[in-house]
């Protein structure tokens, strides 16, 4: 056989490895290029889904932004206690206008920790992660939150501590649109418990619990 | 070249290496398609194709910051994952509630303020994008317990997301078949450091059994 026949078979041999060596690259690598999609199936479809873009539009969204006044399926349409914490003559509320019971409070814990807790901290004591970096950060804008557990928040009335959920206050942007009015309660509520717990004494443990306590 | 003119000098004949054509050409033959096949099947794997994906981003939001050494909570700004089949990109009022005060004359933040400013939306680039004929509900997975880490990965931290699993159809139905190992009680689902105090399957199939959790592998589960 001549020479070249083989060397070509050789090259041949090697070159045919070569698309599998940069297949292997590219399995550990990140890339930021658009996925290359060989097969379509109707993968892409001619149709709107959620947050998609329509050019038709000149913000491009797909999706359209309610229109002033509009109001959203499930809104609780009331003026009252509910949804906006003060009672007829405009002052807060100082009773729940929602029965408050074991339920309530997990589901306000659950939710406190999600939305109020990177400012307020998990106690409320006003030491959350993101309150303390802007406080390091020393920009001269952040106001750092009170802490629920002086007497200042501790005689609120709870309507005004939803109120304050709702339409925020100094620092604190309004989280009305973010939660809703059943779990901004279920957050005073856990508020509420909060101060309990930081304020408690020994009697507040049952009886049979404080053998525990150190 | 020779120089006599006789019969068989000027005749062409193969040279006896040329037998091994035969062969060749059946290795050939057989081996090609089978080349073929396998740096398809390799090549177009969603693994190769999907996994890793990390577009660059209008704005360089790092979730390692914000949910890893900020502890935020997935739902801060995902906050539809739990209610609706679709995990939304927050408004731009989401990143104002801490921007209007924090880091507010940030260069990188320019965008956003832009955005809040003249309501035109941030063009974020999806990075989990399901083929449109697959209808994926993330309530129905999040509220059963599957947690954000099984199919996000250690989003927390990540600087720059990336896709970490193939989100393939068999992908999926691995899981459907056998949900016991990533099952976890719900109140957990966000945290991305969770792990489980005991066997992963034993509390698995325990969480099966309490929450009744059955999910099917008809094709009409996912496909409409």
């Amino acid at each position: 056989m001549p020479r070249w026949i083989v060397y070509a078979l050789v090259i041949l041999a090697v070159a045919s490895l070569l698309p599998f060596a940069f297949i292997a690259r590219a399995r550990g690598a990140k890339a930021d290029r658009t996925r290359l999609r060989p097969i379509q199936n109707m993968g892409t479809q001619q149709k709107y889904l959620p947050q998609s873009e329509n050019p038709l539009f000149a913000d491009s969204r797909a999706m359209r932004p309610a229109v002033e006044g509009a109001v959203r399926r499930g809104t609780v349409i009331d003026d009252g206690a509910f949804a906006r914490g003060r009672a007829a003559d405009g002052q807060f509320v100082a009773e729940f206008p929602v029965a408050v019971n074991r339920a309530l409070l997990l589901r306000g814990q659950e939710r406190y920790n999600i939305y109020c807790s990177p400012c307020h901290g998990l106690t409320g004591a006003g030491d959350g992660l993101v309150s303390r970096r802007a406080d390091a950060l020393q920009e001269g804008t952040w106001v750092p939150p009170l802490t629920f557990h002086g007497d200042q928040v501790r005689g609120r009335p709870v309507g005004h501590i939803f109120n304050t959920i709702t339409h925020g206050i100094r620092n604190m942007p309004a989280y009305g649109s973010q939660i809703d009015p059943d779990e901004r309660w279920a957050i005073v509520a856990y508020v509420r418990a909060l101060q309990r717990s930081q304020s408690a004494t020994v009697t507040d443990v049952p009886p049979d619990l404080r053998a525990g306590l150190r | 070249m020779p120089t006599n003119n006789s019969e068989t000098s000027r005749r062409f004949v193969f040279p006896k290496w040329s037998n091994l054509l035969r062969p060749a050409l059946a290795v050939l033959m057989i081996g090609g398609p089978l080349y073929l096949t396998a740096l398809a099947w390799y090549g177009g794997s969603p693994k190769t194709l999907d996994i890793g994906y990390a577009p660059v981003q209008p704005v360089p939001y790092s979730h390692a910051l914000h949910a890893g050494k900020l502890g935020l909570d997935c739902r801060y700004c995902h906050s539809s994952v739990e209610s609706a089949a679709f995990a939304a990109v927050p408004p731009t009022q989401t990143c104002m509630n801490c921007h209007a005060k924090v880091r507010a004359n940030s260069e990188k933040l320019a965008l956003v303020r832009e955005s809040y400013a003249t309501g035109m939306p941030i063009p974020w680039v999806k990075v989990h994008d399901l083929p449109d004929y697959v209808y994926f509900n993330h309530s129905a997975h999040v509220r059963r317990g599957v947690g954000c880490v099984e199919c996000h990965g250690r989003v927390d931290r990540m600087e720059v997301v990336s896709q970490v699993e193939t989100l393939s159809m068999a992908w999926c139905l691995d899981c459907h078949r056998n949900p016991t190992p990533r099952l976890r009680p719900p109140e957990f689902v966000t945290q991305m450091d969770w792990t489980p105090g005991e066997d992963p399957a034993a509390l698995g199939q325990r969480l099966r059994q309490e929450r009744n959790i059955n999910p099917s592998t008809d094709c009409y589960t996912c496909h409409r």
